[in-house]
């Protein structure tokens, strides 16, 4: 294994240049009935470690079926897909769940809380299976929300809603913090707050983080950018100077 | 408790009603399954127990009237452990404050307490003592009714004499665990009573001295001698005495009353568990499955936080086994406390010397463990589903359900007819197929349950209006001491009140078929007599001929015969001779084995002209003139015994209509309880999945009652459809219970008329509605603003 989740954290952010993740030729097709829909279309690229990577294009174009991809949650059609030194596409399902729980952090637009569970009990989902998690009320000052710890879902806003599950996924420190949309559901104000949660964890803890978003704007902040259309990378630029997200107007 | 317990502990609270329906179900079922086989296994111990330390007799060969020393023979017979030849007469009993004469039968027992066969058990006062020679104990059932106890003197009439004897004692027998008096169908202690003498004081009232005729006997343990083979050679060596019938154990009515008793309670024990937890196992499978999809992002953000497969499935299981777990622990309560109130209900009409409901661990672990398993079969469909889930699919929406066309609207000219609010639930209805087959299986089991008790119900009365109005109709039936001459006929015509009198003759003897062979007798009937009418299975007369059978259905199938064939008639009594007799016409009955014939044929066929030993009666309403006629029938000598069949069957109903309105009632809770659970577990789920809709309905203008009344319309489709289907089950349950209730003492006949349909048919719908008021207060508390905003 190229690293550990401890060797991660640590950071070796000083060497963006060292891929964590590599596409090779990635193709998937999802089989609808008696059409077969090709998601993506021969993708090669790379996630580094340290990075914020930022993935936009249009509905449709491909981001959250690379992010399924990388996040072990579904697998390639074609091609391979590296973790480090090891093919990802080679995994088990067994092998696959396992990596999610010790490699992969995932935020998402809708943010997935389990609403009978309080603030506290959605991070100890995450905090009960891992074998080095953070303390979870540590996780939820990360966020800013440790006062809220005993409110359930229901009982908070969407950008607190989605801080708790920022808070999950970090709180079993992570190397990689897959966000689908992670604003997407959330106003201007509350969306600019999110993104700098996720920019300071990138700064302060070395995270590597790829963030799925349909707002070119929101890119500015990320290391990369890589553009997609129709399953196939477009575009991969590269943000000398992220614009900090303070400074982003949508 | 870890966090995924937590979820589950509140997810089961929020769902609470439905779980606890669901649970109701389990529990009902349970319950059922530990109170009867516990009943089972109390009364089963009680009869192993009781037998044994009373030796019960393994059979009996009743006589006209044998040597003791001829008796003895039977006891040296291979593989014969024991005999006890005894006497055994019926008797009248006159009680002083008793208008009516009242039967009795009269047993000899040893002078001194002796581990004697169909030993008795004595419950107050002793066993003979010496002071005095007639000296008498009772039936414990009869003394207590009769408030009869040891110290008081009572008067039987014994051999056509009044004798006054001390009752020493009162008993129970192994025999007469279920008492019956000749006829009767339940126990009434009012009006029979058994009575236990002393040996040498019977011999002498009865001039027996030397003799016997009775012989009960036991087998030896293990014996390897065929035990038809020894009651053949038994009943070749008695055969110049009388053989009158030979009986073993398992034609005893009281053992085979009790027996098919405990072999009915095995059965429900079965059946009743079957069709309860079958239901509940289809109704949590609907809700967890349900719970599955609902729960869909859930699932895949478990997974893709990366917990593995088997984790998330055992959450899952444990609803289910949470739902067994609860289901069972109250089921057992509830089933010690079912075996507890039958218990009661057992002791009322079955003498057993102890009798008392027992908590076995096994049972109650196997009723735990058979709920468990129910609660993880209920889970798995949907549990399985979770497993199915892959995590990225889990993320994404649930693609919206088949939405085209279904099958009813291509029939054209209907679906036009239907207006909107029909089509949604005719779609609904057909989309949703694993509910709706769970909701009609639910509701079949229902009304299966309901119709079944309801035919059950009809049955009974039926066989008493059959057995008891239609068949046999005479108010009073008389048996006389041995044949009498048609003057004693004339006699009993001029007794006070008596509006009609028939003569019968009862001829003994052996019915033979090629191997087939069965005792009974042959019952002469006067022409065109109306006391006694056998009947067809529509219940219409059949005249008897002037020659020939006229024979019940039941000894018809025992020998084999059909109408026209011949059997051979073997007479006990007088000169034993065959006669070869055609069988002219069968005859439906309910109860006994009963072969009818033409007065004056029969009196032919055995060689006697105008003999009588019965008289049925049929007489007077009039209090004071049925007290004149008690008091005529008491002092005439040639009557041997005084049956007063109106108060028998009065009795009968009362008994049957009491426990049955007890059956019923226990019926229509059982049956309710599906059908309250499975239409609110089906009506309430699919609230929730479409509260979008129902929010959607309420902006554009439906009230609550009109939301309500489309689920109303789809659960009542789902309701009436399971009714109909669960109907021919029910009569289907019937049938199986009657083939398992048919003997020779007893048949069950099976009844339906348009009310089980329309009774069964109204309660269900009763329930649906029952079901549908608690749904309806679910949608008038729904926050339909909150559903409208909320996410898909």
């Amino acid at each position: 294994m190229a690293t550990s989740l401890s060797d991660s954290v640590t950071g070796n952010s000083s060497n963006p240049a060292e891929s964590l993740i590599r596409l090779e030729n990635v193709d998937k097709i999802f089989q609808m009935g008696e059409v077969a829909v090709q998601a993506m279309r021969d993708v090669s690229l790379d996630i580094y470690r340290g990075e914020l990577l930022a993935m936009v294009g249009p509905s449709g174009s491909g981001k959250s079926t690379i992010l399924n991809i990388v996040g072990g949650l579904d697998n390639a059609t074609n091609g391979k897909v590296w973790f480090g030194e090891q093919l990802l596409s080679d995994f088990s399902a067994r092998e696959l769940t396992r990596y999610r729980r010790d490699t992969v952090g995932f935020v998402f637009q809708f943010y997935n809380l389990v609403p009978t569970l309080s603030a506290r009990e959605n991070v100890m989902v995450s905090t009960e299976i891992s074998d080095e998690p953070m303390d979870v009320l540590e996780a939820l000052r990360m966020v800013d929300l440790e006062d809220r710890a005993d409110h359930f879902p229901s009982q908070m806003s969407g950008g607190e809603q989605q801080r708790v599950a920022i808070a999950r996924a970090l709180a079993k420190n992570p190397e990689l913090l897959l966000c689908d949309e992670p604003t997407g559901a959330l106003d201007f104000a509350t969306g600019k707050r999110v993104l700098r949660l996720l920019v300071d964890l990138k700064n302060h803890l070395g995270k590597t983080i790829v963030m799925i978003t349909h707002n070119s704007a929101l890119a500015q902040a990320a290391d990369r950018v890589i553009r997609l259309r129709s399953g196939q990378v477009v575009e991969v630029k590269t943000n000398d100077q992220p614009v900090p997200p303070e400074d982003i107007i949508w | 408790m870890s966090v995924l317990d937590k979820k589950l502990g509140r997810e089961f609270w929020s769902s609470k009603w439905l779980l606890l329906a669901i649970s109701l179900i389990i529990t009902l079922g349970v319950g059922c399954y530990v109170g009867m086989a516990t009943v089972y296994r109390s009364l089963q111990t009680a009869k192993t127990d009781y037998y044994s330390t009373s030796r019960m007799a393994d059979f009996s060969i009743e006589l006209k009237k044998s040597p003791l020393a001829e008796i003895e023979e039977i006891g040296r017979l291979p593989g014969v452990a024991a005999i006890r030849p005894r006497i055994s007469f019926y008797t009248t009993v006159d009680l002083p404050d008793a208008v009516q004469p009242i039967n009795g039968l009269v047993l000899s027992l040893p002078e001194r307490r002796s581990a004697t066969v169909n030993d008795i058990f004595l419950r107050r006062g002793s066993y003979f003592t010496d002071r005095r020679e007639n000296e008498v104990i009772v039936n414990e059932a009869f003394a207590k009714r009769h408030k009869l106890s040891p110290g008081q003197w009572i008067h039987l009439v014994l051999n056509d004499s009044r004798q006054e004897l001390f009752i020493v004692g009162t008993a129970i027998s192994s025999e007469f665990v279920y008492l019956l008096s000749p006829g009767g169908i339940v126990p009434d202690p009012e009006h029979f009573g058994v009575f236990y003498l002393k040996q040498s004081y019977a011999q002498d009232v009865f001039d027996f001295d030397g003799a016997a005729n009775q012989v009960l006997g036991v087998y030896s343990p293990g014996t390897t001698v065929s035990r038809q083979a020894t009651l053949d050679e038994a009943e070749r060596m008695l055969e110049s005495y009388g053989v009158i019938s030979t009986t073993p154990l398992v034609d005893q009515a009281s053992n085979r009353y009790l027996s098919q008793e405990i072999d009915g309670l095995a059965s429900f024990a079965v059946v009743m568990p079957i069709i309860f937890l079958g239901v509940a196992a289809v109704v949590l499978n609907v809700l967890l499955t349900r719970l599955a999809e609902q729960q869909r992002t859930i699932i895949g953000t478990l997974k893709a936080l990366g917990f593995f497969d088997y984790q998330i499935f055992l959450h899952f299981l444990k609803f289910g086994l949470a739902v067994g777990v609860g289901g069972g622990l109250a089921g057992c309560l509830v089933g010690y406390y079912i075996a507890a109130g039958m218990t009661i209900m057992y002791r009322m009409f079955y003498s057993f010397p102890r009798l008392d409901n027992a908590f076995y661990n096994d049972i109650q672990a196997s009723g735990l463990a058979i709920s468990v398993v129910c609660g993880i079969i209920g889970s798995l469909h949907g549990t399985r589903l979770v497993l199915k889930l892959k995590p990225a699919e889990a993320m994404r929406a649930k693609p919206p359900g088949g939405g085209g066309a279904i099958l009813l609207e291509r029939i054209g000219w209907l679906w036009r007819r239907l207006n909107t609010g029909w089509r949604m639930v005719a779609r609904n209805v057909i989309r949703n197929r694993m509910r709706t087959a769970a909701g009609i299986f639910a509701a079949a089991m229902g009304a299966a349950l309901l119709s079944s008790g309801f035919m059950m119900l009809q049955g009974s009365l039926y066989l008493v209006d059959f057995q008891f109005k239609w068949v046999m109709r005479s108010d009073i039936d008389l048996t006389l001491k041995n044949e009498r001459s048609e003057a004693a006929l004339l006699e009993v015509k001029s007794l006070p009140g008596v509006k009609l009198a028939e003569p019968m003759l009862s001829v003994p003897g052996t019915f033979k078929n090629g191997s087939h062979r069965k005792k009974g007798a042959i019952v002469g009937l006067s022409r065109g007599a109306k006391l006694t009418v056998p009947r067809d299975l529509e219940a219409r007369p059949i005249p008897v001929r002037g020659c020939g059978l006229t024979m019940s259905r039941k000894m018809a199938e025992i020998l084999d015969v059909k109408r026209g064939d011949f059997v051979t008639f073997r007479t006990s009594k007088g000169l034993q001779r065959d006669h070869e007799v055609q069988v002219l016409e069968i005859a439906e009955s309910y109860m006994g084995t009963a072969v009818y014939a033409d007065f004056d044929y029969l009196n032919r066929l055995v060689g006697e002209h105008g003999a009588i030993n019965q008289v049925q009666l049929l007489v007077d309403s009039d209090p004071q003139t049925q007290e004149a006629l008690f008091g005529e029938l008491k002092r005439l000598p040639s009557v041997q015994a005084v049956n007063c069949r109106s108060d028998m069957v009065k009795s009968i109903e009362d008994t049957l209509i009491a426990s049955m309105i007890g059956f019923i009632g226990t019926l229509i809770i059982f049956s309710g309880t599906i059908f309250f659970g499975s239409i609110l577990n089906s009506a309430l789920i699919g609230l929730a999945e479409r509260q979008r809709e129902v929010a959607t309905l309420r902006v554009l203008g439906y009230g609550p009652w009109q939301i309500g009344n489309l689920l109303f319309r789809e659960s009542m489709i789902v309701t009436v459809i399971g009714t109909f289907v669960g109907m021919p089950i029910g009569y289907g349950l019937t049938v199986l219970m009657a083939i398992s209730y048919d003997s020779e003492l007893f048949r069950f006949p099976v009844v339906s008329t348009s009310l089980t349909w329309i009774f069964t048919a109204v309660l269900a719908i009763l329930f649906c509605t029952m079901a549908q008021l608690f749904v309806q207060r679910t949608i008038l508390n729904m926050d339909w603003l909150d559903a409208l905003q909320s996410k898909e």
